[in-house]
């Protein structure tokens, strides 16, 4: 059964590049082969656990060994407006008995703690590679579990071993649309109601686009998943518009949404100053193409006037500083594109942009705004290349997630970190004055000129 | 009752009881006559304003709460490096009685110093009788090898002369002619226990050059080193030792008080056991040059340095990467000896943890209190970071200080809106904070007070830390003790971010 969901997940007609394909090719699906010695990034349980972890008042329980929780165990950057739930570490801590004799009951005694002790509105259960192994079906002490005690336990089945990282965010998406999304109706369900997939309240910056979406007058049901509550997200079917972020993770589930309860969706970003705006238009023409109010269109258009003014004068005083500085975007998905624009309107040129993670939409987004500069757009870039790039100075710094960033360093080459471990919101249009701001700060630290120079004493008179 | 025997409760605790909580208030209602608490909060508020801050630095008579102390604590720290040295204060013994509990609160170890304490008939007829009598008995019971005189205010003002005094006291055998006795003037009226640090040296090689015996100098290939006072400075002397001895350089420490202020417990109690032996101090004329590490701990005794053909060199507290890079480099200048690989690689993993964690400094604002040198250097630190030094202030900064100060700031963009205070003192720093805060306090202990007033957090970091254990037993100077100053502003920055926001509780960071 998970081997026909991958397969499905595999081939995605809501995905462009799926549907370039040729059917034979489609059917061998888009995971990249894991090159066995070859470094790789996380795995599919890791994906899952990234993409509900931010769900923040259930209690996510790892049935695994010890590894799988501890080592994840609160390492992503979501913030919370409310419970703290989310952050408490729960695992079966699977040890060698529980291997010879199967972990399933050790499983539904856990569940049943947790339900007693916390009363939370739903119980999350991940499976792991070594609970797969033995065999422990976790749907059926799920099933089980959530008859008896009335609380419902949702099984989440990417262990480890079926694929990488995305794949596990798919399949995250695949639990709360076979087990969530639909079972709650709410009271005040309205016309102006919207969900935001792919979403995960990174260094708490929805706050920066709730805000926003506020003064529009438009109601942000949940957000899949940031900062989200179960039953919000239980009733996100009655939204009327999805707005997807991270288009690889989650497209999937924006179009079963859309097939089972008709809600249209679209990609967007909130990272770049054009790019907000233009979500913030997509958002509103969804809702009144769906019945809200049209004055809405109106009050969206005002909104992004003075809101767009607004932050350009106020990034005005960086231009001069940042004009002709050279920036290495290594990144992925919608990052790769969307905060282009705003950096080249700071007169700085970007050198080049990974599209690792990004769909060819990105990719073509990206393009476009690099004027159709293929060398630009790059794929992975190996580390000794990155770092030779860097040796050779050909940017001045690199934008990344946390796992490149010492390939920067060590090269001497500044670096910011716009990936899950930032502590900075980049998300609307303080977001991208905050990221032209940290920019400069990074660039501007003059422990730069200090790490480029030999130790004095080594400099030929 | 809040006490029973059986679990007594200590002052944390117990005056938390509702019987104390009782007896606070209606000590406060019935006998305090205070104002009412709504005038109290509104004064307090007022001293939080602009117009305060004016009044404030417009005040002339009184110093309140001044970062400095006094000549004499310097001159018996200076003292204390020498070897069997018994630092003797020819004075009041109250004051000797502060100096003693000063260093120790802060070393956490046993300060031995005498005093001859002067009473009313010696303010009255002259202190000889007490010198004389004084250097008898300290001799007699504590069998030094050496002993160093400095004076109070007391005898200062009465005018003394220690010279006279202390040869009268040799002819009549209270110890004998040949036994080293330097000393010097240190009132606590001129200057702060810098004054006292650089005139107490001088005393000392004064003595053993000039006094002693007419010693002319003969270069050799040593080097002096006067480390200046310092309350990091038995870590901060091993430090500079161990870089001396991987670059193979021949030296001597003046004054190193790195053992006798930090004496294992093993039983046996060192009452002496400062690292500067008499000899060394005799043959140290004979260097071919001397480096000080604190330019106004020093500036009299690197006169007399000169004054013998040496070549000088004076830096402000080698911490950070540039001011350590300095001095390494005047080492290798002055020596001939080249600059290791292994110290350059403790450089490279300096400057390695800065950019690892350049984002969370970035624009920091600091205020910084302390000694002349300890300024310069941390402001000097700061800067190469990319924090804002926003106000360094001195007591006892002098007008050079405060030119230099200046230009430091002026070097960087980072320090250009930094302002600096010579001879100011922290009621007015306190009004600094208030109506121009910054993110952070650097300093001594006594920046506590304004941690609480202002809620901006302290970073303990200089001479006196009476409140936090241990801190002077890790070295500030050089590449390693600049890793912990960053650790040290790290933490800090780290703790406020937690305690600041649930939201932003992060695990990583």
């Amino acid at each position: 059964m998970l081997k026909k969901k991958i397969q499905d997940l595999m081939t995605e007609p809501g995905c462009a590049t799926n549907q370039a394909k040729s059917a034979s090719e489609r059917k061998k699906g888009c995971g990249k082969q894991l090159v066995p010695g070859a470094a790789a990034g996380g795995c599919a349980f890791d994906g899952a656990k990234i993409a509900l972890q931010p769900i923040t008042d259930v209690v996510h329980l790892v049935h695994g060994p010890i590894a799988c929780e501890g080592n994840s165990w609160d390492t992503r950057n979501t913030g919370t407006t409310g419970p703290e739930l989310y952050r408490r570490g729960f695992t079966t801590d699977l040890s060698n008995m529980d291997i010879i004799n199967g972990g399933e009951k050790k499983l539904y005694k856990a569940i049943r703690r947790v339900i007693d002790k916390h009363h939370p509105p739903a119980v999350f259960v991940y499976q792991t590679c070594v609970s797969a192994l033995i065999g422990d079906d976790i749907v059926a002490v799920c099933r089980a579990a959530t008859e008896r005690m009335g609380t419902p336990v949702i099984p989440v089945e990417a262990p480890g071993f079926v694929g990488s990282k995305n794949l596990g965010n798919r399949l995250a998406g695949e639990a709360l649309i076979d087990f969530v999304i639909g079972t709650r109706e709410p009271t005040d369900a309205g016309p102006t109601d919207i969900n935001i997939l792919g979403e995960y309240n990174v260094a708490g910056e929805m706050d920066l686009v709730r805000d926003l979406l506020a003064r529009l007058g438009i109601r942000l049901r949940t957000a899949i998943t940031g900062d989200a509550r179960y039953n919000d997200v239980a009733a996100a079917h009655t939204a009327r518009a999805n707005m997807v972020v991270c288009s690889q993770a989650l497209v999937t589930l924006a179009r079963k949404m859309k097939e089972r309860w008709g809600i249209p969706f679209f990609e967007g970003s909130f990272y770049g100053i054009s790019d907000t705006s233009e979500a913030l238009r997509a958002i509103a023409g969804m809702l009144v193409e769906r019945g809200a109010d049209a004055v809405l269109l109106t009050r969206t258009e005002t909104l992004i006037a003075e809101e767009e003014a607004k932050t350009w004068a106020a990034m005005e005083p960086y231009k001069a500083r940042l004009a002709g500085k050279r920036v290495l975007l290594y990144t992925g998905g919608v990052k790769s594109w969307s905060v282009i624009h705003a950096l080249q309107e700071m007169g700085m040129e970007v050198v080049g942009t990974s599209v690792r993670k990004s769909t060819e939409a990105d990719k073509e987004k990206a393009l476009d705004r690099l004027g159709g500069d293929e060398d630009k757009l790059v794929d992975a870039i190996a580390p000794k290349d990155m770092y030779q790039m860097f040796k050779d100075g050909r940017a001045d710094i690199m934008l990344s997630g946390g796992r490149s960033q010492f390939v920067a360093l060590k090269a001497k080459t500044p670096w910011l970190d716009i990936n899950q471990e930032r502590h900075h919101q980049y998300a609307g249009y303080d977001g991208m004055l905050e990221l032209v701001r940290q920019i400069d700060l990074a660039l501007s630290n003059p422990i730069w000129s200090q790490i480029r120079k030999p130790a004095p004493w080594e400099i030929e008179e | 009752m809040p006490q029973s025997a059986a679990k007594v409760k200590d002052h944390i605790s117990l005056f938390q009881e509702p019987e104390y909580k009782e007896l606070f208030a209606s000590k406060k209602a019935q006998f305090e006559c205070r104002p009412t608490d709504e005038a109290v909060e509104a004064q307090s508020e007022y001293t939080k304003t602009w117009e305060y801050r004016e009044k404030n630095f417009a005040r002339e008579a009184a110093t309140i709460n001044p970062a400095k102390a006094c000549q004499p604590l310097g001159a018996v720290f200076a003292a204390a490096g020498f070897e069997g040295t018994l630092p003797y204060v020819h004075g009041s013994q109250g004051c000797v009685a502060y100096f003693r509990s000063h260093l120790a609160r802060h070393f956490k170890e046993a300060v031995p110093i005498v005093a001859d304490s002067m009473t009313e008939d010696a303010a009255v007829f002259g202190g000889l009788t007490n010198i004389v009598e004084g250097l008898q008995n300290a001799y007699a019971l504590y069998k030094p090898k050496m002993i160093v005189v400095s004076t109070t205010c007391m005898a200062e003002v009465i005018g003394d002369d220690l010279s006279a005094f202390i040869a009268t006291a040799k002819e009549k055998e209270s110890v004998p002619a040949d036994f080293p006795v330097p000393f010097a003037h240190t009132p606590s009226f001129v200057g702060s226990h810098t004054t006292g640090y650089d005139n107490q040296i001088k005393g000392i090689l004064q003595y053993f050059w000039e006094r002693e015996a007419q010693l002319t100098a003969k270069p050799g290939s040593k080097i002096n080193i006067i480390p200046g006072f310092d309350g990091y400075a038995v870590a901060n002397n091993r430090e500079i030792k161990r870089y001396l001895d991987t670059m193979g350089v021949e030296y001597t420490l003046i004054g190193d008080v790195s053992e006798v202020y930090d004496t294992p417990s093993d039983g046996e109690y060192r009452m002496y056991d400062g690292g500067t032996t008499i000899a060394e101090a005799r043959d140290s004329i004979n260097a071919k040059a001397t480096i000080s590490l604190q330019e106004f701990c020093s500036l009299k005794t690197m006169e007399l340095v000169a004054s013998k053909g040496q070549q000088t060199a004076a830096f402000n507290y080698p911490m950070g990467i540039g001011a350590t890079d300095a001095f390494l480099m005047k080492v290798s200048e002055l020596t001939g000896k080249a600059i290791p690989g292994s110290i350059e690689k403790e450089r490279g993993r300096l400057v390695d943890a800065i950019t690892d964690s350049q984002a969370w400094l970035h624009g920091k604002k600091f205020a910084v209190f302390g000694d002349p040198d300890f300024t310069l250097a941390m402001t000097a630190f700061l800067l190469e970071m990319g924090c804002e030094p926003t106000h360094v202030l001195a007591t006892n900064g002098g007008k050079d200080w405060e030119a230099k100060a200046k230009a430091l700031l002026a070097s960087s963009p980072f320090g250009a809106e930094g302002q600096v205070w010579a001879g100011k003192d922290l009621w007015h720093l306190r009004s600094l904070l208030f109506t121009e805060p910054t993110d952070f306090i650097i300093g001594s202990s006594y920046g506590k007070y304004l941690e609480k007033d202002t809620g901006i957090p302290l970073i303990r970091l200089t001479f006196p830390i009476f409140d936090r254990h241990h801190h002077h037993r890790f070295p500030t100077f050089g590449y390693q003790g600049a890793l912990r100053v960053l650790v040290e502003i790290l933490d800090r920055v780290f703790e406020v971010a937690d305690a600041s926001s649930d939201i932003s509780y992060d695990l990583t960071r």
